[in-house]
């Protein structure tokens, strides 16, 4: 296996090397050392609101449920008897009293315990049934219904990784009039044929959008209407030309430790973001939280957040998405609407509708993404050269003590070097 | 040969099936040679477009679907299809489309409604990768002039 010395030489400060993408065995490394240890997103607490309530998902490769017991509490369970290693639940969502085996029955409770056995007088003399209960996430963590767990039982707080981002799930959390979100609207779920980090490194980046998703923009260089309320989205382009728009390259990208960031939102007119559905939503956010603070929770501040290495949480068309390695050259996304709790339905539905035209697998924005994702994978096959370049504004940043973050802008490429920065704190060393 | 003991679908009696197959065969061979804007032209001013996301979805409102296109939608994803940058369509996809399976589900000769459906195959060939779709389709029409327009 390679050394923290190896592994550091494939990340220099504006580049890394095409390996980080292509190599099968830093790829198995990654999901040991990062996937293995990192706080990794799991679901949201909306989706298992009663008990017995269960999603199933994957952290890295390791399939695990996310149930709610009897008492109210939140178990992420592995999905693997601990009998003979069948995954147990196979479904994505559901309710059960008690998990089954599908191979010889073993039954457990949902907090994982082993409550029934079949023909147990053929057990052994010493079988105890309390060694036998689904293994659990090591450590879990919850911040306003965001489910986190980490699979290994030691590293950094729940606290130091989420801190810096919280303001980020705030800012989200914030814009329901009754303080909550549901992640109960379905998803959507597509898979390419691209390693996990170039999903990761898009989701901040402001620089692909003009040229990316050029054809998501009309003549006059703007884009279609995102949002409830909008009747046209931001202005990427300059009219008529293929030049970044200087709106658009005005906007700032923000590092706070740990590989997360975010993205500033400083192109869109709040001011004409009007229809009868998004007026009515005001006027209950006002009702609710005062006229003064739906103000500030309306302004748009926050775009997109990453928090590293498997979540983000999009501001434009709102949603969650998770990010799961698969193989170095295959990688699932999944993508859930939000619901604002409180807000009128008709809100909501914009909210899910606007997000089918821009992440569905049929959509307008995200296709063209994977396309990219496809052909830099193809692409990185070359032994032209070895390096990919992530040098834009190197040298650049700058300190946002108001913030307590490092800025930049968000057409460079700051963002990108800190999650190869987090990465290689994760990889560097045995776990 | 002994008759079909298979019930006549509700509503069936004395319409012509193959209008509605004709019309089914004719909105396969505009996607399939990429006149999506005579496509379009199928849907009425009102008419939507929707693919559930998953089986049994009952609602487009609260729930994420594939599709739920009015006509609005519509013109902007065609837009799209021809714009000169559409990455994830260049090369092109080549498609077939099949349809089959026909029935007439539901109709109102009085208004003009009718429900129609159906089977359809869809294999797309794109840059050096075959797949295959299949799914069932459910067209909500409304007789207009000679033909037939999406509801």
């Amino acid at each position: 296996m390679r050394n923290g010395h190896e592994i550091a030489r494939l990340i220099e400060p504006g580049r890394v090397h095409r390996s980080v993408y292509t190599d099968l065995e830093l790829f198995e490394l990654e999901m040991e050392r990062i996937f293995g240890r990192a706080w990794l997103f799991v679901g949201h607490e909306s989706q298992v609101p009663h008990a017995g309530d269960y999603i199933t998902t994957e952290l890295g490769r390791q399939p695990v449920i996310m149930i709610r017991h009897r008492d109210g509490s939140i178990n992420v369970l592995l999905n693997r008897c601990t009998h003979r290693g069948a995954k147990v639940i196979n479904e994505r969502k559901g309710n059960a009293a008690r998990l089954t085996c599908c191979y010889h029955g073993w039954s457990f409770d949902t907090d994982g315990r082993l409550a029934a056995v079949p023909v147990p007088e053929g057990c052994a003399a010493d079988f105890d049934k309390a060694a036998f209960g689904l293994a659990r996430a090591p450590r879990v963590g919850e911040y306003r219904g965001f489910v986190f767990a980490s699979l290994a039982a030691k590293g950094s707080s729940f606290e130091d990784h989420i801190g810096p981002m919280k303001r980020n799930i705030d800012d989200l959390v914030d814009r329901a009039p009754d303080g909550a979100l549901a992640l109960d609207a379905g998803m959507h779920r597509y898979a390419y044929n691209g390693n996990w980090k170039l999903q990761v490194e898009n989701v901040l980046d402001s620089y692909h959008v003009p040229f990316g998703h050029a054809s998501t923009i009309n003549k006059q260089g703007v884009q279609f209407a995102r949002r409830e309320g909008d009747r046209q989205g931001a202005t990427v382009v300059e009219a008529e030309k293929t030049q970044t728009a200087p709106s658009w390259k005005e906007r700032k990208s923000y590092i706070a430790g740990s590989g997360h960031g975010w993205t500033s939102n400083t192109s869109l007119d709040e001011g004409k973001r009007s229809s009868p559905a998004f007026d009515e939503y005001k006027r209950v956010l006002a009702e609710k939280v005062g006229a003064e603070r739906a103000q500030q929770v309306l302004t748009p501040r926050l775009h997109n957040s990453l928090i590293y290495p498997n979540m983000s949480i999009m501001g434009l068309n709102i949603h969650v998405r998770v990010i799961k390695p698969v193989a170095v050259d295959r990688t699932e996304v999944t993508i859930y609407p939000i619901r604002l709790v409180g807000a009128p339905p008709a809100m909501n539905f914009g909210n899910i509708r606007l997000l089918n035209v821009t992440h569905s697998a049929s959509s307008f924005v995200q296709t063209d993404d994977l396309e990219s994702f496809a052909r830099a994978q193809k692409g990185l096959r070359s032994c032209a050269t070895d390096w990919v370049d992530i040098s834009r504004g190197l040298g650049e940043e700058e300190a946002d003590r108001e913030l307590n973050a490092t800025r930049a802008l968000a057409t460079h490429e700051m963002v990108v070097r800190a999650q190869y920065k987090a990465w290689l704190g994760y990889m560097r060393e045995a776990a | 040969m002994t008759a079909s003991r298979a019930p006549a679908p509700p509503g069936a009696a004395g319409i012509d099936r193959a209008a509605f197959e004709t019309f089914l065969i004719q909105e396969a061979r505009l996607l399939d040679e990429r006149r999506f804007r005579e496509w379009m032209e199928l849907f009425a001013e009102d008419g939507t477009y929707w693919v559930p996301a998953v089986p049994g979805q009952v609602s487009p409102l609260d729930q994420a679907s594939l599709f739920y296109d009015d006509r609005e939608l519509m013109k902007t994803r065609v837009e799209r299809l021809e714009h000169p940058r559409i990455h994830v369509q260049t090369p092109p996809s080549r498609t077939a489309h099949l349809v089959g399976n026909v029935l007439l589900e539901q109709s109102d000769e009085a208004k003009g409604e009718y429900v129609v459906g159906s089977t359809v195959i869809m294999v797309e060939y794109r840059d050096e990768v075959q797949r295959l779709f299949a799914g069932r389709q459910r067209h909500r029409l409304r007789r207009d002039g000679a033909g037939f327009a999406h509801r």
